[in-house]
């Protein structure tokens, strides 16, 4: 299993693709970083020498959810596009195990981003905080929070995107639904219908940042939001696994 | 025990029943020529065997077992199916590299299989850049990654140059000849293929419609001895006593029906004729195929015309004959 999870990394790391996703979902972070140190402190941004600022700063780090999301689309749509698929079961017949190696791998490559997001996040972070005269003793149990948060939500939407591509198989479209849900529908739902938003993933994981909703609208508590994050990546697992056991590789 | 056996399988896509109760084996050592038009279920068959497409009935076994229940597949069999199965932006080595991770082979054949497929200097390059030919000998390494004994190609000349093909035939007999691998390779164009088989298995519309060896089936269509030269009218009386029947598609050439060549090439030496020909005439297997699988022929199979081949010189097609 563990050299069948090393075939899939090497897989989603011999492409450049993998690399481009990688730069971008760190542009997403530097761009909202810098945006919120020049605005914070400035109307309706809480500033950087309170707990609720550093901690909407430090959230920046996971604000490329979605192209974790693609790769983790691309990571089985990718197979199916070039046929791939049928390589890949010939050297392991056994589907489930594909499966398996693939959700395993989906959550080591989102781990990463999550943990360059973070990186960037400090190094954006820090000095922003220094040059306006906040106290790094900010950075406490809030910001763990929210990296543990961004590391999460991170790997559960590269699980999210494989199970999305198994489900559709083709490329595109995977990548449009998901990216209109994570931009689009899902945002609308937090913000405008909370009492919906914070059971879907996007809310789930904004409660485990535990940021404060745009609109006062309440999340779940974080430990109900990591559970419910678990629960999800369990429903995308077998999704996954059913659409990719049974079918006919033509 | 059969390196491949197929038992009875049958598969349909919706209403489309893809391959109707097909049965055949393949011996070690041999290469078995799987042929049939486009669409006739040469790939299902293929992928039923290799565990990608799951029978509506009946058996499709390498060594005895279900692909599936193989613990480690690609040293048992190794498998060329499309040309483009390839991530573009991957290179050759990093393709390879990772089925060896997944099969637990060492790195090192990745290099190897490339360097037997004459791919060694293009390891490095990204797939995108392969020509169709180039796609097909990698196709090829792959299969050969981990020495598999069972060989099954579908297509696999698809996209080769005349000098592609060529080497192609000969890597397949090394395969079966010298390695001892059972190969199954399955083609629509019969002259790809006839040169490097030992057995046909011929389907057209998901029937198995003949199997056997390649001599069998080409005797199938015996069409007389052609005996060629300026006074060869003289031996047609003495053929028609000997009781064959005689006609002259044009002067100076008679076809014997009925008599085999020393007969024939008897009676010259006591007439005291001068032969410039004398061949036996048979259908070659592209004829045969056309026939057997309902396909038009593109010329009429009598009056001496047609795609015949002589036996002596089994590669060279005659079109002396009605073919005009």
């Amino acid at each position: 299993m563990i050299r069948l999870v090393r075939a899939e990394l090497q897989k989603v790391f011999t492409t450049r693709m993998v690399w481009g996703m990688l730069a971008l979902s760190l542009g997403f972070t530097a761009i909202g970083l810098v945006a919120l140190s020049i605005l914070s402190g400035g109307q309706g941004a809480p500033s950087l020498s309170e707990p609720d600022g550093v901690r909407n700063l430090f959230s920046q780090a996971g604000s490329g959810l979605v192209f974790a999301f693609v790769i983790g689309t691309l990571l089985i749509t990718g197979e199916y596009r070039f046929q791939t698929i049928t390589h890949t079961f010939l050297v392991t017949p056994r589907r489930q195990r594909v499966v398996g190696a693939k959700l395993v791998a989906c959550a080591i490559v989102g781990t990463f981003f999550g943990l360059a997001g973070i990186a960037l996040a400090f190094a954006v972070g820090v000095p922003a905080m220094l040059i306006k005269g906040a106290s790094l003793s900010l950075i406490g149990a809030d910001v763990a929070r929210v990296c543990a948060g961004t590391v999460a939500a991170m790997a559960l939407y590269t699980i999210l995107g494989l199970a999305l591509g198994s489900l559709l198989r083709n490329q595109v479209a995977a990548i449009v639904v998901g990216i209109g849900w994570v931009y689009v529908l899902e945002n609308l739902l937090v913000a405008l219908l909370p009492s919906v938003g914070k059971w879907l993933p996007g809310g789930a994981a904004q409660a485990v940042y535990g940021v404060s909703s745009p609109l006062g609208g309440g999340y779940l508590p974080a430990w109900a939001g990591a559970a419910l994050l678990i629960g999800y990546a369990a429903l995308f697992a077998t999704v996954a696994s059913v659409t990719t056991i049974r079918r006919d590789i033509t | 025990m059969a390196a491949i056996e197929i038992r009875n399988l049958t598969k349909s896509f919706g209403a489309v029943r893809a391959v109707n109760d097909v049965s055949f084996t393949v011996a070690a050592g041999t290469v078995t020529g799987y042929l049939g038009p486009n669409g006739a279920g040469k790939t299902t068959t293929l992928r039923s065997l290799l565990g990608l497409v799951t029978p509506d009935s009946g058996q499709a076994l390498v060594n005895g077992r279900r692909y599936a229940d193989l613990v480690a597949p690609l040293t048992e069999v190794g498998a060329v199916l499309e040309a483009t199965s390839f991530h573009p932006g991957r290179t050759a080595r990093n393709h390879l590299r990772v089925l060896c991770t997944a099969a637990g082979l060492p790195d090192v054949r990745a290099d190897e299989s490339l360097d037997q497929v004459g791919l060694a200097g293009d390891a490095g390059k990204r797939v995108a850049g392969f020509s169709l030919g180039m796609r097909q000998r990698l196709a090829l390494a792959t299969a050969l990654i981990g020495k598999p004994k069972i060989l099954i190609l579908d297509e696999p000349a698809n996209g080769l140059d005349p000098a592609g093909i060529q080497w192609l035939r000969g890597f397949l007999r090394f395969l079966a000849d010298d390695q001892g691998c059972a190969v199954l390779v399955s083609s629509h164009v019969l002259a790809e293929v006839e040169q490097t088989v030992d057995n046909v298995v011929i389907i057209a519309q998901g029937r198995m419609i003949r199997q056997g060896t390649l001599a069998e089936l080409t005797s199938d269509g015996d069409r007389g001895v052609r005996v060629a030269g300026a006074e060869v009218q003289r031996l047609r009386a003495r053929l028609e006593a000997a009781g064959a029947t005689v006609e002259s598609p044009e002067s100076g050439v008679l076809l014997v029906h009925g008599a085999p060549p020393e007969t024939v090439g008897q009676a010259a030496l006591d007439e005291g004729v001068v032969l410039s020909e004398l061949v036996r005439r048979r259908s070659d297997l592209e004829r045969v195929f056309l026939e057997l699988t309902g396909e038009p022929a593109d010329a009429p199979p009598e009056g001496g015309g047609g795609v015949a081949t002589a036996e002596a010189v089994p590669a060279v097609t005659e079109t002396s004959g009605g073919a005009r």
